[in-house]
């Protein structure tokens, strides 16, 4: 039997339509549960009403949602919700197998990471747009966009997604993933700018809120939003913090992940234990 | 024309599947387990081997190494001449996957949906895809539904799906780790035709692991025996049931033993049946079955048949495995 030569596995057209059949994957997944997420996003919602009525003392102040909403909307929304979805779909994919037969492809696994990542990134921002735009419009809130919000905005979602990785990573180790995604995203939730602004919180709080995935993001975002402009997230020190979060998180995430799949395939850990 | 990049160089005739010095060994807290011990094969292009063994033999890791998805600790892997440490992307091209105890395909997604994902994962483009699916799905009588989601499908149209998409790019070489478990006889009847529907009509070599002996005994020429991760046996199927031929006959005589029952050779079994009767005898060489034959002789039994008893492929197993355990006792 003549077998016939492959074509180049590492050309750029396929590593591309690899990337993009993975991302793909993703949002079939996510349409065949959209009940699901369509809960999480009226549930997030409910939520942060249920903040403001107790914080308000029963009454929404417009001013408390134009300063707590990037804390929805990018911390939990979209933070969270990645995380969730991140580390259940990896669990799933373990249990079921797929992630092994996904990994019989002639990419590279970090090919396939960027596109699971690239599907998670549509995931979270559905909802979050959603909520956004409820809780914005819906609450008249009124903010200064210009050009200068995309920096933190686009940091913010790198430092999600480094989170996001970071707890998809981890399935593959820790057992109890699930816990410690739920104890993460409380945190987020709490701390993250959703409840209260994070410079409301004792300097001790305030520290610790700021070390948390996104908190960073939200503040920077919230400052320019304000109209303070990039300068201002500049000199009060959250834009140059923010970036140093990204890149740590990120470069974690990423080394984590390529480790922890290294390694699964060094102890068979990839289909369930 | 695309330069060949195999690692072995050959021009032609080149083994499907070359495990050679094949060990994987696991960190247990301070020890060390062998999973899989310096297995050494070569299969030809076309030939269906079964990899057969006991729970925890090692026939797993053998497969999923082979794969690549499971780093050996030694040893070298090659596909189609590819090394799969060294040119991954070029073999993993070369074959497809049904893996043990694994869903294999995405339940929430439709049948169709799998196999477009599964092609393109490995680099396909969807017009080529496309065609192959049609044929996959329709010739696995799945064409029908093919828009409904696989977790709706029974439990033999879900096996059926992983094995279409295992096969969705073609590929020459086919792992099969334990494909008919948990079907019903229908199914798993499905699934045996397409396996030697895919060597004898489409030349594809297929390395199958399963517990169900007749299945291997039914469709594979060769057949490997791993136990403790260690290849025990490796021998065309023919040759390993005739491995323990050579001491078992079976004699039919007319009607009734009566009061010649109690004379049998030991460890000899006497199965009564509609006017004969067929005894087996067990560790007999010749000058044993001379012997029993003159007795019925003298004693004016009627001679039906004499023969030589081939041994079922599960009796061949048990007793390997029996026998490499003695050794193992004894050293």
């Amino acid at each position: 039997m003549t077998l016939p030569a492959p074509p180049a596995a590492g050309g750029s057209a396929v590593t591309a339509r690899i990337a993009g059949n993975e991302a793909g994957k993703q949002g079939r997944l996510l349409m065949s549960r959209r009940g699901l997420v369509a809960f999480g996003v009226v549930a997030g919602g409910a939520n942060f009403v249920l903040f403001r009525l107790l914080i308000g003392g029963g009454h929404i102040s417009t001013e408390m949602v134009a300063l707590t909403l990037p804390g929805l909307v990018l911390g939990w929304a979209f933070a969270a919700t990645m995380a969730v979805q991140g580390a259940g779909d990896i669990a799933e994919e373990v249990l079921g197998g797929t992630l092994e037969q996904s990994q019989l492809s002639p990419a590279r696994p970090s090919v396939l990471l960027a596109g699971r990542l690239a599907g998670l990134t549509g995931q979270g921002l559905a909802g979050a747009v959603v909520l956004g735009l409820v809780f914005g419009v819906g609450f008249g809130v009124h903010y200064t966009i210009g050009p200068g919000v995309l920096v933190p905005l686009l940091l913010t979602i790198a430092d999600a997604l480094g989170y996001a990785l970071l707890m998809t990573a981890l399935v593959l180790r820790v057992a109890s993933i699930g816990a410690i995604v739920h104890v993460f995203n409380m945190a987020i939730m709490f701390f993250g700018g959703m409840v209260v602004p994070v410079y409301a919180f004792p300097h001790g709080v305030e520290m610790f809120a700021r070390v948390l995935p996104t908190t960073l993001g939200v503040e920077a975002l919230s400052t320019t939003l304000a109209g303070r402009g990039l300068g201002g997230a500049w000199t009060d020190g959250t834009l140059p913090w923010l970036i140093v979060h990204v890149v740590a998180l990120g470069s974690l995430a990423w080394v984590t992940y390529l480790n922890t799949l290294r390694r699964a395939r060094r102890e068979g850990g990839m289909s369930p234990r | 024309m695309p330069v060949d990049q195999r690692a072995d160089g050959a021009a032609g005739g080149r083994p499907a599947i070359e495990l050679a010095g094949l060990t994987k060994r696991y960190r247990r807290g301070k020890d060390w387990l062998t999973a899989v011990n310096d297995v050494t094969l070569s299969v030809p292009p076309g030939q269906v081997i079964a990899l057969l063994g006991p729970n925890g033999a090692g026939k797993t890791t053998t497969i999923k190494m082979t794969c690549g998805l499971i780093l050996p600790t030694e040893g070298t892997i090659r596909i189609s001449g590819y090394d799969v440490a060294r040119q991954r992307s070029h073999a993993v091209r070369q074959l497809g996957a049904v893996l043990e105890g694994s869903r294999n395909v995405y339940w929430p997604l439709t049948a169709w949906q799998n196999l477009m994902y599964f092609g393109r994962v490995k680099g396909m483009r969807g017009h080529e895809i496309r065609p192959r699916a049609e044929q996959l799905l329709a010739d696995l009588g799945l064409w029908k539904r093919r828009s409904e989601t696989v977790g709706s499908y029974s439990r033999g149209m879900q096996q059926k799906v992983a094995i279409a998409a295992a096969l969705i790019t073609d590929p020459p070489v086919i792992l099969l780790d334990e494909p008919t478990i948990g079907l019903d006889v229908e199914a798993a009847r499905t699934v045996k035709d397409w396996i030697t529907h895919l060597a004898a009509d489409e030349g594809k070599t297929i390395v199958l692991t399963t517990h169900q002996l007749g299945i291997a005994q039914e469709l594979a020429g060769r057949i490997a025996v791993i136990r403790d991760g260690t290849v025990i046996a490796d021998l065309r199927t023919p040759e390993l049931l005739s491995r323990y031929a050579e001491d078992r006959f079976e004699v039919t005589v007319a009607g009734p033993l009566n009061g010649f029952a109690g004379t049998l050779p030991a460890g000899a079994r006497a199965e009564a049946d509609a006017g004969s009767t067929r005894i087996t005898l067990r560790d007999a060489d010749q000058g044993r079955l001379h012997a029993f034959l003159g007795e019925l002789r003298a004693k004016d039994v009627p001679l039906v048949s004499v023969s030589q008893a081939r041994p079922d492929l599960e009796e061949v197993f048990l007793r390997l495995i029996r026998d490499d355990s003695a050794k193992e006792h004894a050293a």
